[in-house]
Order: structure tokens, then sequence, then C-alpha cells
């Protein structure tokens, strides 16, 4: 084997033990409710029990009376006392009506668990009693949670401000001006009118998203001297650092906020800033005492985690022989109260609309969304952004084209399939590398669809009913600025410093904040095989502002494409002048390629008796800078920024195997297949379980979660008894196949994973069911998928038969 | 308040605490075993907080600290002695069976126990034993495999 190649083959894809996982079984982990600091004083907050209401007048005076109380803080001195929320860094470069609003409701309460106020107290038990202890008058106002209802003229409005609630609305296609959208769509008409097969449905899909097992918490320091500093469960500590900066008024070398090095799951719940760091933090200088918040589960289901909530009526068509024309789509969200920074709700059903068009060939297209307020928890990010109802309505409608033309949905979907890379949507997604025919072939080649077919028929013969379902899509892999300055008014590059120690450990910085997706284990392995040094040779530093350079945050599957590209590149960079300082020292006149970093030492290629181990060039180079080249200095330390000129993809294939008993409507699972194409692999293991708690994520979202809210805007589901997640024996084993391509945009050709990965789950789950009640012509479009309702549409089935 | 003498980990405490404090309160804020982790509002449906009472899995969010009074508690602290991992530990690391680790400890208590009642578990079984532990990360399939070759291990006596 080359010599410069064997320490890149021996921990490139390996299924390396995470580094993490040491302390993380023996319960040696830090997350931010492990954290306490002397004096702490503990938050608990007073939530709206109303959707809407005036809020006209608020005792504190019993909870202040509390032994151990504190202090009780309402909306009134927020507003007197801090800036409100609308700040330009939290702000999208899209044109949307943002809401003004402060860390706690001034005037008027505008969800179920809107924040009130804030209790502190020595003790949190007293801190619970109190928040019990605080009187809350409210006038109840006329709610709306309907989205529909919410944009009809005169509809109760949400925020008085605002001439009526249509917080967002896009035209997605056919181009910039209204006159070449009015053009598009005529053509797009004239599409439809000539088509041989036209399908329209009217696809819903409930409130439902992810809830990280962790829930949120604030933990804040103030001093005189150093200001804040902030303890924050957040997959952006940079961008958090900025918002309590410009809304706190506080000096930017005053504020330090820290991602604890272990975060319990974020998916995107984590990734919005949120008013409880601004509560705590005032809190904490106010009172000139650290001051922690611990969010209790049933805080964090009335507010954060929520997501999809989308009507989408969807009209294809197609010719006879399967081939898709154009797609009109009218979406219609719910955003709830849109007052969450970054995302003000809307920013992921914008992102749905636009990746709405998927893997497809269109000719044209005619897609518009209208993004309503209401009466109900703002969206949160939550993994599979924004695309999960619109991925089920766009997978959905291909199964019912197949079935107009009596063709296997499988084939349909090959066959308009983008066929060759680099290629634009009709939204103008830009899917810049892979291939995905290779891919879904891959998939087809794991399931053998003929023999499926016969036993099917033959189950069918004895009233067992079998279906097959697929469904694929293409995710980001990684944000480009170019979409990310538009979308989140962030820059999308991956930053990492790489400080070599000048006992040959190499320690890596990055602006991330990661919650479980091991990202010290998969930045070792690219370090060690960069170094040709073991992994166990590094350390992995994130979250805290203080140290680690300026970066967006762990989001959008950046950690795969944008940090280890990253990583890469500055070790690039230290290897360039190690080799350099090595050259110089032995006398030869050689380039970086001319030696080799392998198994702890740096070899002269033309002469590999000549090398010196890593540790003894780098110590020379750090501790002994004397006699270097003409013009060199000692050090070894740099940072690098990555960032693709285009946004980058990855793209996945989904095959489910259902039983549905038509008696009462239960389906079982019987057989998960994929097929990912990941680009190239650092740590297989990791790559695995992505995709495992994805794909199970996306079915418990179809199948047991949703999010309950009554006509009043009472919220009903802020336990785990009644917002249920799936446990392992709800969900089946699955396999994963693999058909990558690498990335040609990243240095390793790796690609970010994982992030979009649920949004297929949906369509493949529910064309499987359809297909196992094709007899009966059952066609879902609407999500939870429960065994009730299909139970329903089987016996109208059977009675219309009749 | 109330006395109360809790063995945990081996080690006898004898703390006065309110009698309203609940068990994972009391191994987490007075003791600092923060191992042992809140996922849910004291409901006992995530797990996170399952430790050994008496050697006997138990959510340690349901119950009163009182209620341990005289009684012997382990928590993830405890599972490994003089710095070697259990055989459960070690298969967790081995097979990948997290990821954020806050399920982890409350998984690997259960999981402990379970297999001392069922040394040669079917996947099936496993997945029943599951039902009391929510991990959001994992899908699950890498904590089953985690635990089926921890019995295999375990039964081939090379634990």
């Amino acid at each position: 084997m080359d010599i410069r190649i064997q320490d890149s083959k021996r921990w490139m894809g390996a299924r390396l033990e995470r580094k993490e996982d040491l302390r993380l079984v023996t319960g040696q982990g830090k997350y931010l409710a492990d954290i306490v600091l002397p004096g702490m004083l503990h938050a608990v907050f007073v939530r709206s029990e109303y959707a809407h209401a005036r809020i006209t007048g608020i005792d504190t005076s019993a909870a202040r009376e509390l032994p151990g109380v504190v202090d009780v803080i309402t909306g009134e001195e927020m507003k007197a006392k801090v800036k409100s929320l609308r700040q330009s860094v939290l702000l999208p470069n899209l044109p949307a009506k943002y809401p003004e609003y402060w860390a706690l409701a001034v005037d008027k309460v505008k969800y179920h668990g809107d924040p009130v106020a804030v209790v502190i107290a020595r003790d949190k038990y007293v801190a619970e009693d109190a928040a019990e202890l605080v009187v809350v008058d409210y006038e109840e106002l006329p709610v709306v949670v309907d989205a529909e209802q919410a944009l009809a003229p005169g509809a109760v409005k949400v925020h008085d401000d605002e001439a009526d609630n249509e917080m967002f609305a896009m035209t997605f296609t056919g181009g910039a001006t209204p006159e070449e959208q009015q053009r598009n769509d005529e053509e797009v008409e004239r599409i439809f009118q000539g088509a041989d097969v036209v399908v329209s449905n009217r696809f819903r899909v409930h409130r439902t998203g992810i809830t990280p097992m962790e829930p949120r918490g604030v933990l804040c320091d103030w001093s005189l001297a150093d200001g804040l500093t902030a303890y924050i469960t957040t997959q952006r500590p940079h961008i958090d650092r900025l918002a309590l900066i410009d809304i706190l008024d506080i000096p930017g070398e005053k504020v330090r906020v820290i991602a604890p090095r272990d975060q319990g799951g974020g998916f995107g719940v984590k990734a919005p800033f949120f008013r409880e760091n601004v509560v705590i933090s005032y809190a904490a200088r106010k009172l000139n005492k650290p001051v922690r918040w611990i969010e209790s589960r049933y805080e964090s289901l009335m507010s954060v985690g929520q997501e999809r909530d989308q009507i989408n009526d969807l009209e294809v068509a197609a010719t006879k022989d399967g081939k898709l024309l154009a797609m009109r789509n009218r979406g219609i969200a719910n955003n709830g109260t849109g007052q969450t920074g970054v995302y003000w709700g809307f920013v992921m059903p914008f992102l749905g609309q636009v990746e709405m068009p998927n893997v497809y060939t269109w000719e044209k297209g005619d897609i518009k969304l209208r993004v309503a307020t209401t009466n109900k928890a703002c969206l949160t990010p939550s993994r599979a952004f924004g695309h999960f109802p619109t991925r089920f309505a766009i997978e959905r409608s291909v199964d019912m084209v197949a079935r107009r033309c009596g063709l296997e949905p499988s084939e349909v979907r090959r066959r308009n399939m983008v066929p060759k890379l680099p290629y634009t949507t009709i939204t103008g997604e830009y899917l810049d590398s892979g291939d995905f025919l290779k891919v879904w072939d891959n998939l087809m080649a794991h399931v053998d669809l003929a023999a499926f077919r016969k036993e099917q028929e033959a189950a069918r013969a004895h009233g067992r009913y079998l279906g097959i379902g697929f469904a694929c899509g293409a995710e980001l892999s990684g944000v480009a600025s170019e979409l990310l300055v538009p979308m989140e008014n962030q820059p999308g590059y991956g930053a990492a410093t790489v400080r070599i120690d000048p006992r040959g450990k190499v320690l890596i910085f990055g602006g991330d904040a990661p919650g479980g997706q091991g990202h010290e284990t998969t930045v070792a392995q690219v370090v060690a095989a960069t170094f040709g040094i073991d992994p166990s040779d590094s350390l992995v530093t994130t979250g805290d502002t203080g140290s680690t350079p300026f970066g967006a945050g762990t989001i959008g599957a950046r950690a795969g494409s944008y940090f280890v590209s990253a990583v890469h590149k500055a070790c690039k960079e230290l290897k360039e002048k190690i080799t350099y300082v090595l050259a110089h020292d032995l006398g030869v006149r050689a380039t970086a390629e001319e030696f080799a970093f392998t198994n702890g030492d740096v070899i002269y290629l033309r002469d590999p008796s000549r090398k010196k181990t890593f540790r003894e060039i780098v110590e020379r180079i750090i501790m002994f800078p004397i006699n270097l080249p003409e013009g060199e200095v000692g050090g070894l330390e740099a940072t690098a920024f990555f960032e693709a000129a285009k946004p980058m993809i990855c793209f996945n294939a989904d095959c489910c195997i259902v039983e549905v008993n038509p008696v009462n409507g239960e389906f079982k699972i019987k057989r998960w297949v994929t097929a990912e194409d990941v680009g190239n692999v650092i740590n297989q293991n990791i790559v695995d379980g992505q995709m495992h708690g994805a794909i199970v994520q996306g079915l418990s979202n179809v199948i047991f979660e949703e999010f309950i809210y009554t006509d009043e805007g009472q919220q009903l589901t802020a336990d785990f008894e009644n917002y249920k997640l799936a446990t392992a024996a709800d969900v089946p084993d699955i396999e994963l196949t693999y058909a990558s391509t690498p990335c040609p945009h990243t240095p390793l050709g790796t690609r970010g994973i994982g992030e979009g990965r649920p949004s297929s789950i949906p369509g493949a789950l529910c064309n499987a069911v359809c297909d196992a009640l094709s007899p009966f012509g059952i066609e879902i479009t609407e999500l939870p998928l429960r065994p009730g309702t299909l139970w329903a549409k089987i016996r109208d089935a059977q009675q219309l038969r009749n | 308040m109330q006395t109360v003498r809790i063995t945990v980990n081996g080690e006898l405490f004898e703390e006065t605490i309110p009698e309203r404090m609940l068990l994972v309160d009391f191994l987490r804020d007075r003791l600092a075993l923060t191992g042992t982790h809140v996922g849910c509002t004291h409901e006992g449906v995530c797990g996170a907080c399952t430790i050994h009472l008496d050697g006997e899995a138990v959510k340690s969010c349901m119950m009163l600290a009182v209620q341990a009074d005289g009684h012997a508690v382990t928590t993830v602290e405890g599972l490994s002695s003089n710095g070697d991992l259990s055989v459960l530990q070690r298969s967790f690391r081995e097979h990948h069976g997290l990821q954020c680790g806050f399920c982890t400890p409350g998984i690997l208590m259960n999981m402990t126990d379970f297999l001392q009642r069922n040394p040669e578990p079917t996947d099936e079984q496993i997945r029943e034993g599951l039902i009391g532990n929510l991990c959001r990360c994992t899908g699950y399939v890498h904590i089953v495999k985690a635990v089926r070759e921890a019995a295999r291990t375990l039964a081939s006596g090379n634990g």
C-alpha cells in the first residue's frame, strides 16, 4: 500500500468507538443541569393558561412573601429594561411581518404556555411553590388556532399591530416579477389542460416535531468585571452571544456563551434564539448572582419541538406513461405566534416549498405558500427542517400517478428522477452532485419486487394484505452562505482552529455545538488520517464562544460537510509548515507531497530512512524556533474557514413493506430497507446511527406523535403520556445499504447527513399501506397514520362496495 | 425535615432532607451523582432516571428520597468497579448504543437488571424490556444490538 494513504485507509470509514462514550456510559457527562455555580438561584416560569387573553394585572405579592423567594419579574419590567427580540441579528433576509415581542409577555398572552413572569428563589422547590402563588388576571380574547380561519378576512388578530394574520407569503416558481410568474402560471395551466393524468389532493400533516430527551436550560453568571457568562443548551452559541449583546445592550467583550460539552440532543429544537435566554441573563445581571432555569418536560412540550402543521393542495400533471409534467401547489402553514428568534416559524415552511419538487424533473411548477399566525406555540425547527409535509405530499402523489397509469410506483420514480447532476430544480434549488439512479438501483437490488408481488397476491388470496412503499429525497448537506444568508441572516462557512501541542497532541476548536452527533470522534479520525497519528491523540472543543472560532453552529448536517472540511483545511496548512521546516532540517529541497505522515512519523519519501516522529518535529517548531528557514516563524496553530460555492446535498431512498389487518386497521412494518448516498464515510457506526435515529423519528412522527390543541387553543399533549414517542417495541429493525458517490466539493469527499432524513418516511410508510389496501382503493392524504382512521377508511370502502 | 440513611453505590449517606424531596433530586443535588437524569416531568415515562433500589430497576423520579431510607441504591456511577466497565457498558461503547447519551444511564440500569432476569433474550424481549426508556437519537437499533451482544458475552463467560 502507498505509505501516504495507509493512515487514511485506517481511520477513514472505520467503526471506531466514540471518544465521547467513556464519560457518557459512566455517568460522567456534563449536561447543562449538571453544572452548579456557588450561590446559584433557581428560576421557574409562570406560563399562560390561555391561548389568547389580555393581561389585566399580575399580583406577585404572595409569591414574594414566600421565604426563599428573591425576585419575581414580569413582562412590564423586561420591556422597560431590555430591548425586544426583534433585533436584526435574529431576522432572516426574507420579506415577512416580524412581530415585535419581549422576553416575557406584555399586555397579551398569545398561546397556551406563553411566559408571563419568572420567579427566582434560592431553592427550586420553593421557586415552584412561588410560581403557583403568582396571580395573573386575564381577560379572555377570541382564539384562532386554524390556519385557514386565521387567514380569512375579519379573523381575530394574534398580533394587534399587524393588518392581518398572514405573516409570510411567497411564490417559488416562474421568475422574479409578478408578470413572469403569471406567464409561468398560465403555461402550467396549459400543461394541466393537455395532460393525460391529473391527481389533485389536499394533504394535511399534523403538528409534530422532535423532542430531545434533554429539555432546554439556561444558567447565567454575572460579574461587574467580566460581564455575562451564559451556559445555554444551544446549537448555535455564537449567534446566541450576538443576540444577547444586542438585546441586553452589553458590550461584546463582556458576553461569553457556552454550550455544554454534552447536550442531550438538539435536532433543530435548540437552534433558535429563545426568550428564556434573555430572562435568565437579565435576572443574573439584576441580582448579581448565578441564576439557572431547567426546562420541565411540560414546558418543553408546551413551547418547542412543534413543527409540520401544514396543508398542501397539490395537483400533479403527468403523461399516461408516468412522465411527470407539472405541479401546482398551494401550501398553508400554521405558524403559531411566529415569536421565535432566527426562524420566526415560517422559515421551515419556506424551505419546505423550495424542496417540494424533490429529485424529479418537472417541466414547470406553480408553487405558492401562505403562512398564518395563530394562537399556537411558534413552530420550531425539527429534523427534516420544513420538508416533512411537502415530501409527504409529493411522494404520495407520485404513487397516485403510478396507480392511474397502471405502472409500478418504483418505475415511475425511476423514470422521473434527475438523471445527471448538477441540476437546478423548478424552485431554483441546486442539487450539486451524486448519482440518484445508482442509489435507486441499489435499493431495488435489495428488494425483490417481482417476488414480493407474487407473495402479495398469494397473501391476498388468504385475506392478508401486504403492501410495499417507496420514497426518496435529497437533503441539504450543510447550508451554504448562499442559502443561509437570506434564510437565517447568518454565514454558512465552517470554522475550525487546529492547535498542535508540543507533546504531539492536536487540539481542535470548532464553533459548532453538537448534541450527540459524535463530533469529537469524527474530527479525531480526520485529524488522525491527516497527521498519521492516533485518534486518541486529539481533543475537540466546541460550544464555548470564548475559545472557538465563530460559526453558525450545529445545524443542517454541517459537521460532515463544513466542519470537518474546515478542520482538514487547517491541518493541511499546518502540514505544509511542518514539511517545510523538516525539509530545511534535513537539508533537502522537497515539497509537502514528498513527505508521508504515518504511524506517528513524518517520513521523507525519497529516502524513508530520513524521518522524525510527529512529536519531535512539532515540538521543534513550537518550542525551539531557532535555525528555521529564512522568514519562517515558530508555532503550529491555524484557523481555517470552509465554504462551498453552492449548496450541497446527500440523497436517500426508502422501501417499506407492511401488513395491514383489514379488520381493525392495525399495521405492522415487516421490513424497512434503505439506500443512501452519504459520500465518503468517516465513521460508519455514526453514519448508521444517524440514519436509524432519523428513520425512527420519522416513523414516530407519522404513527404516534401529535400536538393537539382544542378550538380554544388549549394544548392537551404536554406530557409523554399524551405526546407519545415510539418505544423500542413500536419500531422495526432497519436494513441500511449504501451506494455513495464522493462529494466533489468537499476536500475529503464527505457529505453532511442525517438532518433531512426523516422526510421520506411518511411517504414510504403511507405508500406501503395504500399499496396493501389497493383492493379497497384507499389513498391516505392526512397524517398521523393511525389504525383507527385506517379502519374507518376500510369500512367506508367496504360499505361503498356493498 | 427527616434524617435518612441511604447506601448509595456502597457508601452510606446520612442526610437530613425535606420529606418532599424526590430520590432523583437527592442523588443529583445532595450527592452530586449527576449521571442519573431527568427527561420528563416526573411521570415515569422517559426512564432516564432509572436506578437500582436493592438491586431492582426503579425510576428515581417516582419515589421520595425518604422512601429509600434504609435501602441500598446503585446509580450508573456504581456500575463500573475499580475503573473497569461492566460488560453492558463496554457493549454500548463497542456497538454505538448511544448518541447524545442522555437516556443512556437509565437504559444501562434497566438493562443490567433485565439481563440478570433474561440471560438469553430474543430481540423482541429486549425491545419489550426497553419500553420504559425513551431514546430519540438511535432509533433503538444499536441499543438492541448492544444488549444482545452483552448477553452473548455474559453467556460465554467472557464478562
